[in-house]
């Protein structure tokens, strides 16, 4: 479904049309205000959106994930805040440096947001349609029955009753529809950067596939870059070319998804894997991860932060974070697995 | 042992765009759970599966049908003396932030019930804090650790293995874990599938899993039961390795096709089924009820009602009028 | 660290010092409420052992009517030539005495009718909510009013017992809700399906949840039984029997002028900045409820 160019002004072009922004996030570190002085929920990631990909940060609570994804719209919080980095945006510059009322006109028109537990993050007093319309006027858009139309389209694409959703209020629909809805959100400003945290969380198998299905092919038709925020390596396996694994406020490896998935380097990422049951093979060869995720309280403020669980764990690691390594098309930040490929390549000389 | 026969529950509900004054929650289920044996749900959200299983455990009344615990009929007893036939039959909440109470420690939460365990079979009061700390070394946690602590203190995880030790202080026959997993974190949940699974095998308690992902039911009970349910009635059943390596109801085919391909490491199964439409919208009872959403769905289909049961050479009852097996699993990517 | 923990963990007495510390550690984060706390414990000292140190009755000097403020007079006299200060002490008891046992009489019904009501539900639910409904519809003061006129209230406690039989209706209406939702959590629905007593369930499990929203209405309700009662004597409803608050406020204005004249502003202001400060003091200390009664504020 094409965007109507008249009715959504602000394009990058005289024509409207507007092309995949790429987004080049570079040494952002986000650190948090507590008793124990300021603590990193991010550190030094650097992460490229390549223009017209999905990428997808898989991630357990505490990794930092989420507060990655709200830097993409300055929007972190306080007591949080972007200490050091840059998050350059395709037409838009470096959002770390936008202020005020820029900020604001660039949330929705050039970055489109799907919040985590976007089934409970629309207004329950009022209906879908109200709630647009003021997203409409906040966001100055002069034809508002051209932004509904817009949406109407948008929730049609994905399989729901536009005009019946319009009328609706949040309790009146079901949790794969209120996804929709926040999609729908997201896109209807004609944003090209969309960014989706925890799009299938408390979704049941088939609602969650249908999701997925939809966001990749939204994905395509309207030419968008995409970054889905995950705990679920399955979500990323399916909707995303490109994978980046957090832990502890650090990308510790990332790379095309099949290559990740089908040869994984880090050992967090070996774990992660190996702890999905899956439905062939020997169930027995599932193992859990030792030890727990950290808290900003605990991440190592030195070394390797995946180091207390690491199988592969050698004394530089207590001292160094390792730094990121390019394996092919991929970075790997393991010093064991450097280790290896050091001791492979001496062997070869 | 624990049956229940033709159990039926219908929910009466205020209208809206999802219409539904009146939900059919279970339409008439079956359902036995041996001593020491695994019995895994599956189905979407509002399929009806965690009705039943909070049914089971006497949580919630239900309309019509017949529950047994050890052979003694719950409809024959008054409310009060069911209670210790239900107490055999603990949940698992799928939430462990709202199942312990945030005041108190997990010392208090433990002891509170073993102590009345105590005081009815005639304990000594040290027996408590002894059984306590066993306990909690079953579930895999330092009782010198945990004792002292308030449920914020300690991750997800910790607390999903507390509530489960809770549950063994007044030594069930039966865990029902809801989603028992879903709240926590990914690397941690195969430890807690884990323990599931390792308390059957250490206490021969029985093991009641509701999901909707199938794979972490093979894990707890690959050797058990698998139940496929679709708005309130069982429409596959059998063994978990038998269903998933050839299912023939097109709905448990939807579901076992919309398990994430790990692509990279597997590659898809072929022929995967996807659902029309929504559970919610599927409002038809005429025929089958899945026969509006069945894309193999013939006129028959919606005519006649397909009864749970054995057909031709198959192995598992399934309650379809053209079962036919079909290639949704994912291979791994070597062997195909 | 841990092998401290080990020792203490699970003793009901470490478990209370682990509260006191923790109570204690909640005060001091905020200096305001370390003074509220130090205003509650003045008033506190002041009923309990103010009127010790003044004769009773205390003493007249007709040379000194109204005297202004003064060194030895802080607050001036009144028309008989009585220090004000003085008064102000002694008529203290009276009126703490009788606010604490409003509110706690208004807490305690209203707690237990509430959980009671909450927890049952069904019919019992619906005669004591339609009850409560009826209470809180009749207007207070009227009702006050009539009373004064076939009851004296010569007594603190017997002023309370009317206030707070007439108070618990809010509180009972609040914790029923409370309840209603708490019943629904995960926590409640396990310890039953444990099979504990609803005793346990109720004392044990649904109280210290509530407990901040307790304390804070206990807290909230002394404030308002001193306005009903001040304002019950300032009317002039009731016979002068006692030195109070009130009775002083009705004196300076009434009798003294105070609102036209300044002579006897001091005689106003005293049992007005009593009130002030005590109201001041609750308000600093309701502040900490909160984190006091939720184990993860405390601690944090």
């Amino acid at each position: 479904m094409p965007a109507t160019p008249s009715a959504i002004p602000g394009g990058k072009t005289a024509s409207g049309e507007r092309t995949a922004p790429g987004v080049r996030i570079g040494g952002l570190t986000v650190v948090y205000r507590t008793p124990a002085g300021e603590l990193p929920a991010v550190s030094g990631v650097d992460l490229d959106l390549p223009p017209g990909t999905i990428t997808g940060v898989v991630g357990e609570s505490g990794s930092g994930k989420s507060t990655l994804a709200l830097s993409l719209l300055n929007a972190v919080q306080p007591p949080g805040r972007i200490s050091a980095g840059s998050v350059e945006i395709d037409g838009l510059g470096d959002v770390v440096a936008l202020r005020g009322e820029d900020l604001r006109r660039a949330r929705g028109r050039h970055v489109g947001y799907v919040f985590q537990a976007a089934q409970n993050s629309l207004n329950p007093l009022k209906t879908v349609g109200r709630q647009l319309l003021d997203l409409g006027r906040s966001h100055g858009v002069g034809d508002l029955r051209a932004l509904v139309r817009e949406a109407g389209d948008l929730l049609g694409r994905m399989g729901l009753d536009g005009a019946r959703v319009l009328d609706s209020y949040q309790h009146e629909l079901s949790g794969g529809m209120r996804q929709r809805v926040g999609i729908m959100f997201a896109l209807v400003l004609n944003a090209h950067l969309v960014v989706l945290d925890e799009p299938t969380t408390a979704l049941d198998m088939i609602t969650q596939a249908t999701i997925l299905r939809i966001i990749r092919e939204v994905h395509e038709e309207r030419g968008l870059t995409t970054l889905v925020i995950t705990h679920d390596l399955g979500v990323v396996a399916e909707v995303a070319d490109r994978l980046a694994v957090m832990y502890g406020g650090r990308l510790v490896e990332q790379g095309p998804t099949r290559q990740v998935l089908g040869d994984p380097r880090h050992p967090y990422t070996r774990g992660l894997i190996q702890a999905i049951p899956r439905l062939v093979g020997d169930i027995g060869e599932a193992r859990a991860l030792p030890g727990r995720p950290p808290t900003l309280a605990t991440i190592p403020a030195r070394g390797c932060v995946f180091r207390e669980r690491c199988p592969l764990r050698m004394d530089v690691c207590e001292s160094e974070h390792p730094p990121a390594v390019a394996h092919g098309a991929r970075l790997v930040s393991c010093h064991a697995v450097e280790a290896v490929t050091a001791g492979a390549r001496k062997e070869q000389a | 042992m624990i049956t229940g026969q033709g159990i039926t529950k219908t929910f009466r509900q205020r209208g809206g765009v999802l219409g539904g004054r009146e939900v059919r929650a279970l339409r008439g289920v079956d359902v036995a759970i041996a001593r020491g044996g695994a019995v895994s749900f599956i189905g979407e959200s509002g399929c009806g599966k965690t009705t039943l299983g909070r049914i089971l455990a006497g949580l919630e009344s239900h309309d019509s049908g017949e529950i047994t615990i050890d052979g003694v009929s719950m409809a024959s007893l008054r409310p009060r003396a069911r209670r210790p036939y239900f107490r055999r039959i603990q949940l698992i909440h799928q939430d462990p932030y709202s199942a312990l109470n945030p005041t108190r420690t997990v010392h208090q939460a433990l002891t509170a019930p073993l102590a009345l365990r105590a005081r009815q079979t005639g304990r000594p009061k040290g027996w408590i804090d002894e059984r306590a700390a066993e306990l909690l070394g079953l579930v895999g946690l330092d009782p010198g650790y945990a004792l002292p602590r308030y449920p914020h203190q300690l991750s997800g995880g910790m607390r999903q293995r507390v509530v489960i030790a809770r549950a063994l202080t007044v030594d069930p026959e039966v865990l029902v874990a809801d989603e028992a997993v879903s709240m926590i974190d990914v690397s941690l949940r195969l430890g807690i599938l884990a323990l599931l699974r390792d308390l059957r095998e250490r206490l021969g308690v029985s093991v009641l899993f509701i999901t909707h992902d199938v794979a972490t039911a093979r894990y707890i009970g690959g050797d058990g039961e698998l139940y496929v349910i679709y708005r309130g009635q069982v429409v596959e059943r059998g063994p978990v390795e038998t269903i998933i390596s050839a299912p023939v109801h097109p709905y448990t085919q939807a579901l076992l096709s919309a398990i994430p391909v790990l692509h990279g490491l597997e590659v898809p199964g072929g022929q995967a089924v996807t659902p029309v439409g929504a559970l919610e919208e599927d409002k038809h009872d005429a025929g089958c009820l899945f026969a509006r959403r069945c894309p193999f769905a013939t006129g028959r289909c919606t005519a006649e009602v397909p009864v749970l049961g054995r057909t031709g050479d198959i192995p598992q009852e399934h309650a379809c009028l053209h079962p036919e097996r079909r290639g949704v699993v994912a291979m791994p990517a070597g062997r195909a | 660290m841990s092998s401290a923990i080990l020792e203490t963990g699970g003793t009901t007495a470490a478990m209370r010092r682990d509260f006191w510390r923790g109570v204690w550690r909640v005060m001091r984060r905020k200096p305001s409420r370390l003074a509220g706390a130090v205003i509650l414990l003045g008033f506190a000292f002041m009923g309990v052992f103010g009127p010790m140190f003044h004769p009773e009755p205390l003493p007249r000097d007709p040379d000194e009517i109204y005297a202004p403020m003064s060194a030895e007079h802080w607050f001036g006299t009144d028309g008989q030539g009585r220090d004000v200060l003085a008064q102000v002490v002694t008529g203290s008891r009276y009126v703490l005495l009788s606010a604490l046992v409003t509110a706690v009489i208004t807490v305690v019904l209203g707690t237990a009718i509430g959980l009671f009501s909450g927890f049952k539900r069904g019919r019992w639910d619906t005669v004591l909510m339609r009850l409560t409904d009826m209470k809180l519809t009749i207007p207070g003061l009227p009702l006050l009013l009539v009373l004064s006129t076939v009851w004296s209230f010569g007594s603190a406690v017997e002023m309370g017992l009317v206030l707070g039989l007439l108070g618990w209706g809010t509180v009972a209406r609040a914790v029923r809700a409370q309840t209603l939702s708490l019943r629904e959590r995960g926590f409640i629905e396990a310890v039953r399906g444990l099979g504990l007593p609803t005793t346990h369930i109720v004392g044990r499990e649904l109280l210290p949840s509530m407990a901040p929203y307790i304390a804070m209405s206990m807290l909230i309700t002394v404030t308002g039984a001193v306005y009903a009662q001040v304002g019950l004597f300032f009317l002039g409803v009731l016979p002068y029997e006692a030195d109070n608050w009130g009775v002083m406020l009705n004196l300076s204005v009434f009798g003294g002028g105070a609102l036209t004249t300044t002579a006897a502003l001091p005689y106003m202001l005293a049992p007005l900045l009593a009130i002030l400060l005590l109201t001041l003091g609750i308000v600093l200390v309701v502040d900490a409820m909160d984190e006091i009664f939720n184990p993860r504020l405390r601690e944090e």
